[in-house]
């Protein structure tokens, strides 16, 4: 009877899935089958599901078509770096927060958890005037350093910190560790799995930031791919194939991230839901 | 002798130990420094200044001219303004509420037995993956009078619609892709919400013979409210900032039905160069940011205690 049961329910949940996994992955299709279609068929009566015949030359055209190969190189340069300054100086952050007594010490966490109200859409007039007061427009520094670190990182190393025994590093103090070691040494490869959450959340994030490059890079080699996409949709946008591939091309860092960083690419957000 | 080295030792050991704690106490500060300054400097400060630039007349040419409360006083009275409040308000609104039902319908789907949980796990969170950038891009494509989504829907019966061209249709694009972006995102979270529900709770009810619905009405979802609650305030936060899909495919056309708040700051600012009046519309958008964020802020504060 239960087994029936059960069964009735499957007859619901089976083709729901197949529903969930046709919309989600249907832009995907779309766009990876569309670069590969000539573009007079791209709006053919009735629609080709698979390409035909198949284009080749979308590719290897799209990326001439303007600096690809240098808004890469852009792209993951300010990228890691910005990834590499948030596992820094949020790890850092968290853990003076969360092991160490000091006076203002609540007051500083409020301060950095605050910061999430002030996002870049927010602040992005008066920000663009700082980074012009400094020069900083048009440079690496302006597309990178603003980003070097934000509350969410803190908080999400605070809070994995917190869990970590405090008498492990008073074990390591009776020892005579220096402070510093023991923040290098013994802390921080506790946190790996926090460290590599955070790390791929602020690269995925990074890699799709659009607004700020939009806002303060006007020299073509300092685009960054976002910046490179939406630029080739203005100028070529009826150039489907050639979009379709550069678009393609633009996604597959984040597939990659997504498909070896699987476990830690899922726990940076469900970590967001998780309140020890 | 005894006596002795126990009153000169008690002291210095103390004071060994004050020292101690103060050299923690710097260098937890040391530590904490870089992030200070960053923030301060790239979020505090910025912010402070949006408050004085939202009061003067500022066209980057010429130096900023204090004129008062004048933007704020425009803006009130600026029908493009209020219809671009009105519709961030609807994207919001018409994007999150659907988000909340399907992300945590998605959960429950996923937090059963299924054959194959992977592929359809990882299928559902693919929206996830693709930048915004691309995003856009594919969607408007996708939206094409001929393109993809009128196929789809033209199975079903419906005739093809105008989505990109239409002031109708168009903002309901765009809070579509808002939807297919962000449900599986919060599914995640739902997710593991639903993963700390003890397994015994849902044994117990079982056995008292209650149905799936209402262990669904009585566990489940009591349980599952300070997660829920998060994911109500977060997402409304984001969905206030959406910004690279209106500004790639319609650049808050056709006929203004698409300028969200942020496109209309973005564009103000550096299309129009009026940094007076695009830091006077960023003050609306901070106080609305903020009165969510000083929310959700409680709602991790709670969780602390």
């Amino acid at each position: 009877m239960k087994n029936i049961l059960r069964h009735r329910s499957n007859l619901i949940v089976y083709p729901l899935l197949l529903v969930v996994a046709f919309i989600g992955l249907l832009p995907y299709y779309w766009m990876v089958s569309c670069s590969f279609k000539l573009n007079e068929n791209m709006f053919a009566y009735p629609l080709q599901w698979f390409p035909d015949p198949i284009n080749w030359l979308a590719y290897p055209a799209a990326w001439k078509a303007q600096d690809f190969t240098r808004y890469f190189v852009n792209s993951a340069f300010v990228a890691i770096a910005i990834t590499l300054g948030n596992l820094l100086l949020a790890s850092l952050a968290g853990y003076s927060l969360a092991k160490f007594q000091y006076k203002g010490r609540n007051i500083l966490f409020l301060l950095i958890l605050s910061t999430m109200m002030l996002p870049l859409e927010v602040t992005m007039v008066p920000l663009f005037l700082i980074i012009k007061q400094f020069d900083w427009a048009n440079t690496y520094e302006g597309l990178i350093v603003p980003f070097f670190v934000d509350g969410f990182g803190v908080f999400l190393m605070r809070q994995y910190l917190l869990s970590i025994p405090k008498d492990l590093l008073e074990a390591a103090r009776m020892d005579g560790a220096s402070e510093f070691r023991i923040y290098a040494q013994i802390v921080m490869p506790l946190c790996k799995p926090a460290l590599a959450a955070l790390g791929v959340f602020t690269f995925r994030e990074a890699w799709d930031m659009y607004i700020w490059p939009l806002i303060i890079v006007t020299k073509d080699s300092l685009k960054t791919v976002p910046l490179g996409i939406s630029l080739f949709m203005s100028n070529f946008g009826v150039a489907w194939d050639q979009l379709m591939a550069i678009a393609a091309i633009g996604t597959l860092p984040m597939l990659l991230l997504f498909f070896f960083l699987q476990r830690s690419f899922i726990q940076g957000i469900a970590i967001t839901g998780l309140k020890e | 002798m005894s006596a002795l080295t126990s009153t000169q030792t008690r002291p210095i050991w103390k004071r060994l130990n004050w020292n101690v704690t103060t050299k923690q106490a710097l260098f937890a500060y040391a530590i904490l420094f870089p992030t200070i300054a960053i923030l301060a400097l790239f979020r505090f400060f910025p912010m402070l200044q949006a408050f004085y630039v939202s009061l003067t007349e500022y066209d980057l040419l010429r130096p900023p001219k204090f004129i008062g409360l004048e933007n704020f006083i425009d803006l009130v009275q600026d029908p493009l303004f209020l219809s671009s409040a009105r519709i961030s308000i609807m994207y919001v609104v018409l994007s999150c509420v659907p988000v909340w039902v399907l992300s945590l319908g998605l959960a429950v789907l996923f937090n059963r037995h299924i054959v194959a949980k992977n592929f359809f796990r990882s299928a559902a969170f693919m929206p996830v993956v693709m930048p915004a950038v691309v995003n856009a891009v594919v969607w408007t494509f996708m939206y094409h009078q001929d393109g993809v989504v009128n196929t789809v829907i033209g199975w079903f019966g419906v005739d093809p619609i105008p989505w990109l061209r239409s002031s109708a249709w168009a903002l309901w694009a765009v809070i579509i892709i808002g939807i297919w972006r962000a449900t599986p995102y919060y599914m995640v979270i739902f997710l593991a919400g639903l993963q700390a529900i003890p397994e015994e709770y849902y044994e117990a009810a079982q056995i008292d013979g209650a149905s799936a619905w209402s262990q669904f009405r009585h566990i489940t979802l009591p349980l599952l409210k300070p997660t829920t609650l998060l994911v109500m305030v977060m997402s409304v936060i984001v969905a206030m900032k959406v910004f690279a899909v209106p500004m790639i495919m319609t650049g808050g056309g056709p006929a203004d039905s698409t300028r969200v708040l942020p496109l209309m700051i973005y564009q103000t600012a550096f299309e129009f160069f009026k940094m007076g009046r695009a830091a006077a519309m960023s003050i609306f958008l901070f106080a609305a940011v903020m009165i969510f964020t000083v929310f959700q802020i409680r709602l991790f504060a709670r969780g602390e205690e």
